[in-house]
């Protein structure tokens, strides 16, 4: 009887290390409620590369546990996980979502020195202070508007332009840098709304604009609301005066689908690859959408590839804490991992643009944004193509910390 | 002057949006005393059935929505046999609870299906653009919205007014106890209020997906978007709901258009005056005259 227990010991320690640890990771976001139609999709994208990752074993001798929480956009909620999180089965990196709930964890997430990369690009993320721990996936949200604000001084030099945001951190983030970048270029910011879900007639909006002789919209909201007012605008006439545009999560398939026609011309910041575009990225993306069943709405999703993108960055980091540290993958070896991430040794995942020297994503301890690159994409017969070759805004650099 | 007209045209238009979505608002109050918070979930419920008519189904848009609509109302019925009635005779805190868990329960259900998270937009069914008068400019389905108010505020100031019912709606909502001594059934008009309350919200509901595509919260918000609405015109006026939705578009299309830029050129950032207004508008009536523009002013003797 001895003999088979012992056996039996010997067999079940066996298994397990040949199974290997488990290592967890956590995203919390809002796969319900306000701005769900983000969050579904990012955290679908999460999900099925957390799954991809354990399947192929990307990690060596290491189980991924991959938690993905419904926060609902509530900021107390993505607290409460967060620390349940903590408490229960630390996880190595956090994952996480909007700008309001990341501002609010920001000093806890700094005092527990767990590597983060949030959804949101709101550049005070990686301000000081309590900074130290946060990393972006892709460059921010003020970088993407002053890039906008570049790409029209290419063709129109004083240019007078409006923005749009949304009534949020979120949206605001990105007044300060566009006002500061607008004095350098020579260009005039005429007005500054705010704008969020519900905006049923956009008229009085438009007029005002219009009359205030703004020649560009720069929207830094959701589609939703952004569809909304091209839509107006086509039916105003006002489509052919004003161009608008804006930064990462106003554009995509989404506001394809809710501007249909009105959407034509729109011009979009992002530094992600299109679903047209031949990369491995890309393709995985279109594997894994179609192996784990989701929707043709979600593979179209430009969240569905950021969601992708940020659960690569966070295994590859982990595989390279795994073999650097000798199988110790914790929020201290994760953080090594990912601030040398750089040089030789930035991550090519094919999910971002490129900049100019061919990094796709780097970290280092300072430079806390992973794909610098962007490209401008303009709508045109119901899709984004690329207007521009990837660049990085050199005028943001300037106007960031003046 | 043109600006203004314009303005004040798609204030008026908006407006109906939220006359609508007051209606079965209104209807409930008026009937039972209750303010029925889950107003915003029938909203939701009623587009997304249009929708999923419309598209899973593949209906015809107008036959889909005729459709949502009336399985709305059935909802409406249903949960008013189900939740409601066994709430006949308890304090109204209670009932206006048990519409707030109602609710959580509806927004729980809803996360459950396809419609919980996303943007959904209806076939086109409208012609695109809209009608363009003397350089004024209004959208199709911002005239469906005008229809759809003028038409319910039709048929309901008949029914109000003239039908049985209708006069019984009245009856109950003034004392319950005199009606069902006069042989009203008090559970029969509480359960037509709430069909035809979602069959309003569901009307509502659909309007907005095709002014601005269908989303879950966006339709919600809609429903809690026009209490100052009933408030300023009267929780138990049908009119009322019709005159404050409207006055309430009216007040947040002059605001963006007069007052943002004049707060944008003061340093506070995008004004957003749009989303305040309404509520300054909805302290001061209660300031001044609670009861609103047409509600019932009671007077209880001591």
């Amino acid at each position: 009887m001895k003999r088979v227990m012992v056996i039996a010991a010997v067999a079940v320690l066996g298994l397990a290390m040949a199974q290997g640890r488990t290592v967890h990771l956590l995203w919390s976001g809002a796969v319900t409620g306000p701005t769900s139609d983000v969050g579904g999709p990012y955290g679908a994208g999460i999900e099925d590369y957390c799954k991809h990752a354990n399947e192929q074993r990307l990690i060596p001798n290491i189980t991924l546990n991959c938690t993905v929480r419904d926060d609902q956009y509530q900021n107390p909620n993505t607290q409460r996980i967060f620390e349940e999180a903590l408490d229960r089965a630390k996880p190595a990196m956090y994952l996480g979502y909007s700008t309001g709930a990341m501002l609010q964890l920001k000093p806890l997430i700094n005092e527990v020195k767990m590597p983060t990369l949030p959804a949101s690009a709101h550049i005070g993320l990686i301000d000081p202070p309590n900074n130290q721990y946060m990393f972006l996936p892709v460059s921010s949200y003020s970088e993407q508007v002053v890039a906008l604000m570049e790409y029209i001084n290419r063709t129109d030099k004083n240019a007078r332009i409006a923005l749009v945001v949304n009534p949020s951190p979120f949206g605001r983030a990105v007044v300060d840098h566009a006002r500061r970048a607008a004095q350098r270029l020579g260009q005039t910011i005429v007005d500054v709304r705010e704008v969020g879900g519900g905006n049923l007639d956009n008229t009085a909006l438009l007029r005002a604009l219009d009359a205030a002789g703004a020649a560009y919209i720069i929207h830094q909201n959701v589609a939703g609301p952004v569809s909304n007012i091209l839509k107006d605008a086509q039916r105003l006439g006002l489509n052919r005066k004003i161009r608008q545009m804006g930064a990462v999560y106003t554009g995509g398939s989404d506001l394809i689908r809710l501007a249909g026609d009105a959407a034509e011309g729109f011009l979009w910041a992002s530094s992600y690859f299109t679903l047209d575009e031949n990369t491995p990225g890309i393709n995985l993306q279109k594997q894994l959408a179609q192996r784990y069943n989701r929707s043709a709405d979600t593979l179209n999703s430009t969240n569905y590839t950021a969601g992708m993108l940020a659960a690569a960055i966070a295994v590859e980091t982990m595989r390279r804490a795994a073999q650097r540290f000798n199988g110790r993958v914790d929020n201290e070896t994760v953080y090594q991992a990912l601030i040398g991430m750089n040089g030789p040794n930035a991550f090519r995942p094919g999910f971002a643009v490129s900049t100019k020297a061919g990094i796709e994503i780097d970290f280092t301890r300072t430079e806390q944004t992973g794909a610098e690159g962007l490209r401008v994409l303009e709508a045109r017969g119901g899709k984004f193509v690329p207007v521009t070759d990837p660049f990085t805004s050199a005028l943001f650099r300037q106007v960031r910390n003046p | 002057m043109i600006d203004f007209v314009q303005n004040l045209i798609s204030g008026i238009a908006v407006g109906c949006i939220y006359a609508l979505a007051a209606l079965g608002f209104v209807l409930v109050y008026k009937s039972s005393r209750v303010i029925n918070f889950s107003n915003g979930q029938f909203i939701a419920i009623g587009a997304f059935l249009a929708y999923a008519l419309a598209v899973w189904a593949k209906l015809p848009v107008l036959l889909a929505a005729l459709l949502g609509m009336l399985l709305t109302a059935g909802l409406g019925f249903l949960v008013e046999r189900v939740f409601l009635r066994k709430m006949v005779g308890q304090p109204i805190i209670s009932v206006i609870m048990v519409t707030i868990g109602l609710a959580s329960v509806l927004d729980g259900l809803m996360y459950l299906t396809p419609f919980g998270s996303g943007n959904f937009t209806f076939p086109q069914f409208l012609p695109q653009g809209g009608l363009n008068l003397g350089g004024i400019s209004i959208s199709y389905p911002q005239l469906l919205a005008i229809g759809f108010t003028a038409l319910f505020l039709v048929l309901f100031g008949w029914f109000f007014q003239r039908s049985v019912l209708g006069v019984s709606m009245r009856a109950v909502a003034d004392d319950q106890m005199a009606s069902m001594s006069v042989g009203v059934s008090v559970q029969r008009v509480f359960a037509l209020a709430w069909a035809v309350a979602g069959l309003t919200a569901a009307a509502a509901g659909i309007v907005v997906g095709t002014v601005s595509g269908l989303n879950q919260d966006g339709l919600i918000a809609i429903g809690l978007a026009v209490f100052p609405a009933v408030i300023l015109g009267g929780l138990d006026s049908v009119p009322g709901a019709v005159v404050g939705g409207i006055i309430i578009g009216i007040l947040q299309s002059f605001s963006t258009a007069y007052l943002d830029g004049v707060l944008s050129q003061a340093g506070l950032v995008g004004g957003g005056s749009q989303y305040v207004m309404p509520f300054v508008v909805l302290l001061v009536m209660l300031w001044f005259k609670p009861h609103g523009l047409f509600g019932t002013e009671e007077i209880e003797r001591v």
